[in-house]
């Protein structure tokens, strides 16, 4: 399921990307065509202008050069006595266009001519029926020009017929022959390459092709086929005197057709009306859109290079800007993490110990008022007076215990509350260990005995004195014998050991009770702390004797830990101060 | 003390056997219930003065041992049959065989505490119908409001007034009475 949609999503996505691209190819080739035909107008104006200036320098050139024979012809001196051969020399030169110039007296005789080489001296006119061109300017008295023609030496040339007058008498014609090559070698340089001129007169004869397609002489129409009306169209105006542009389809070697583009423009020279054409293939059009377009895109691909670098450096930029940011936020995160962390730490400690001081002040609270209750049961009764001897002792007893019971609660509550608030007295001096324990083990020998625990004591002679407050390293030595009695079964056996260390004595108070789980060990030492309510309760007391014996030790200079293994009894280990060590140290409290 | 504890330990596996001797032969002595149960003589007489005691039976069920005995002591003198309980285990076996008229119930109690001994016995059918008093160092409102909740008839704050604590076991027996 998931496969097909996206086999859907793909088409879809092909479909459009080709309707885009053929958008583009559609837009692109309008344009393309709309350019291409402003190309081209822009192309065949130019063109046009170079036909025109072609054609009226052409025009010039060859007026300019019949207009020198002219000048020569009319002479006030008539025809000179070299028959012109010195003028025939320089304008030969001059003009450059000549094949030969040569002077036909009246009787249609060569009488003279230059180069000497081309002059067929005493040819007659009449005598070779060539004179109509001769008589016609002899008649007219004016310039003429006939119509190029195949010479008798083989050159392809216009004849210049100037009339030569003298005081109105008709003495002959300078004559010369004009090669179109020599024309139009004159212009050839200023095509270029692609183009391609011809020249026709009024009736279409060919009278140069530079493409060399044509032969000379020949009618251009000749060469065009029926159907190609715009070729036709152009070949009339040519021959009708007219000027401008037109185009026409061509085929070329491999089938393909172009277009050629023609300008047009005509030559007038005295009685001679030509035409220039100037034709030019139409790919010289796309060869040039071409190159605008290889520009074009060179530009756009370096601008899209360029564009895409940038926006790549920009990229990166912003990509390490990003993944610095994300680091940073990430570091945040991990300090806000962390700060969270140790809050909720800090409040869950919090929680526990509110609960731990709700507990203890409910424990305190039962603590007091038990013995209380005790008390005041057992006086109210005894106020009664219905009881008898016996009874009344019992419950004097009752009462007495009760009252020491609270005394030593009391005791205990101001210990903790001086040890917390650092105002415990310390009376240091140096004390008999072995003595202090003597004494200890007397005030807990009634429990150890009801219970039938042995205390033993291992302590070598060498340990002697230690550096306490005598009254309450008794009384650490009471709480820690006093707990190990609670938590030993009865039959049980406790250890006191003592041994010197390096700075000062280490006093081990062992035995084989129920132990202590590892979990809580580490806190059995803290004030309020106990294990469990109800295991604590069993054995009585109220949490507090560990917290004290902690801070007397401490406040003693030594510390205090508990080793131990459920159900192998619990070991508890402090140190005190030797005396050689301590006796300077004079400033405990 | 640890002596008498045992004595009341045996006591239910004990008094079946002296009644149902006693139904066997109303004229036996207990000379001859001691023999016939290999037990002393002196546990057996103990054990047919509580049988044949008719005074009202009160159970105290609280750990503490002096608060115990004093109130034992007073309320023994004041002409009830008072049996006690160390911890709370021990106080629902009691109530369910001894079947005594009242509990004086402490709530703070190593194991179980007063309020699940409460709610435990006025969920069973054999001690549902036994009044408890509830005693408490605790004296909050909130403790008392759950004791009550829990089926317990009425609550003392310790240090309670002897008196005032009579008084208010009468109410309870009489109330129950009716």
């Amino acid at each position: 399921m998931p496969d097909k949609k996206n086999r859907w999503n793909l088409i879809i996505f092909a479909v459009i990307v080709l309707l885009l691209v053929g958008s583009i190819f559609f837009l692109w080739m309008r344009a393309n065509d709309e350019v291409r035909s402003i190309v081209e107008d822009q192309y065949q104006n130019q063109q046009l202008i170079l036909t025109q200036y072609v054609s009226s320098s052409l025009e010039e050139l060859l007026n300019e050069r019949v207009l020198l024979l002219e000048v020569m012809a009319r002479n006030e001196q008539g025809v000179p006595e070299d028959l012109f051969i010195s003028d025939f020399e320089n304008i030969y030169k001059a003009a450059e266009i000549y094949h030969v110039l040569e002077f036909i007296d009246a009787n249609g005789t060569v009488v003279s001519g230059y180069p000497s080489e081309n002059v067929p001296l005493g040819y007659n006119l009449h005598e070779n029926d060539n004179e109509w061109a001769f008589e016609n300017v002899r008649k007219t008295g004016e310039v003429y020009i006939s119509e190029p023609a195949m010479t008798q030496e083989g050159i392809f040339g216009s004849f210049v017929w100037v009339p030569v007058f003298e005081e109105g008498e008709f003495k002959g014609t300078i004559f010369g022959i004009v090669s179109d090559e020599d024309i139009i070698r004159q212009f050839e340089t200023t095509s270029n390459s692609s183009n391609s001129v011809y020249l026709l007169n009024s009736r279409g004869e060919i009278i140069y092709d530079q493409s060399g397609m044509y032969e000379k002489g020949t009618v251009y129409l000749d060469y065009i086929k029926g159907y190609e009306v715009e070729r036709l169209d152009i070949v009339r105006s040519q021959m009708n005197g007219l000027e401008g542009n037109g185009k026409y389809p061509d085929t070329v070697s491999n089938g393909r057709s172009q277009d050629i583009l023609v300008s047009y423009s005509p030559v007038t020279w005295y009685n001679k009306n030509w035409s220039l054409g100037l034709s030019s293939p139409g790919n010289t059009v796309d060869k040039i859109i071409v190159s605008v377009y290889v520009k074009l895109f060179t530009v756009a691909g370096l601008s899209v290079l360029f564009i895409l670098f940038l926006s790549s450096q920009v990229y990166f930029i912003l990509l390490n800007w990003n993944r610095s940011l994300e680091k940073e936020v990430k570091k945040k995160t991990h300090e806000l993490q962390r700060s969270n962390d140790s809050l909720i730490s800090a409040n869950l400690k919090l929680r526990e110990l509110d609960r731990l001081k709700t507990e203890f002040l409910s424990m305190v609270s039962h603590e007091l008022k038990t013995p209380l209750t005790a008390m005041k049961t057992s006086s109210e009764f005894l106020l009664e007076g219905k009881c008898n001897q016996d009874t009344r002792t019992q419950i004097l007893a009752l009462i007495n215990r009760n009252v020491d019971r609270q005394a030593r609660m009391v005791d205990d509550l101001l210990d903790i509350s001086r040890i917390e608030s650092n105002r415990m007295k310390f009376e240091m001096e140096s004390v008999d260990l072995r003595e202090v324990l003597d004494h200890s083990i007397e005030n807990v020998h009634k429990l150890s005995e009801d219970k039938g625990i042995g205390i033993e004591v291992d302590m070598p002679e060498e340990v002697s004195g230690v550096y306490a407050d005598k009254d309450k390293l008794v009384q650490v030595f009471v709480n820690l014998l006093n707990n190990s009695l609670k938590f030993t079964q009865e039959g049980g056996k406790i250890t006191v050991s003592a041994q010197e260390k390096a700075k000062d004595v280490e006093v081990c108070v062992m035995d084989d009770g129920i132990g202590i789980d590892p979990e809580y060990l580490e806190h059995i030492f803290d004030k309020f702390y106990q294990i469990d309510s109800t295991s604590t309760r069993k054995v009585g007391g109220c949490g507090l004797g560990l917290a004290i014996t902690r801070g007397i030790v401490e406040g003693m200079g030594g510390s205090i830990r508990a080793v131990s293994e459920p159900g192998n009894g619990s070991t508890f280990i402090f140190t005190l101060g030797k005396v050689s060590d301590n006796r300077e140290n004079n400033d405990f409290h | 003390m640890i002596v008498q504890v045992v004595l009341i330990m045996d006591a239910e596996n004990i008094d079946p056997r002296i009644l149902a001797l006693m139904e066997k032969n109303p004229e036996i002595t207990t000379a001859e219930i001691a023999s016939s149960l290999a037990l002393d003589e002196v546990l057996i007489r103990q054990r047919i003065e509580v049988l044949a005691d008719t005074r009202e039976k009160l159970l105290i069920v609280d750990e503490e041992i002096d608060a115990l005995t004093a109130l034992k002591v007073a309320l023994e003198a004041e002409g009830y049959n008072v049996i006690v309980a160390l911890d709370g285990f021990e106080g629902i076996e009691k109530a369910r065989t001894e079947n005594p008229d009242i509990i004086l119930l402490d709530i703070m109690m190593p194991g179980m505490d007063g309020f699940e001994v409460c709610k435990r016995l006025k969920s069973d059918p054999s001690s549902e119908h036994i009044p408890v008093i509830m005693l408490t160092a605790k004296g909050e409102t909130a403790d008392k409001v759950e004791g009550l909740e829990l089926g317990a008839d009425d609550y003392v704050t310790k240090p309670f007034n002897l008196k005032e604590l009579k008084a208010r076991i009468k109410t309870v027996l009489r109330r129950r009475n009716f």
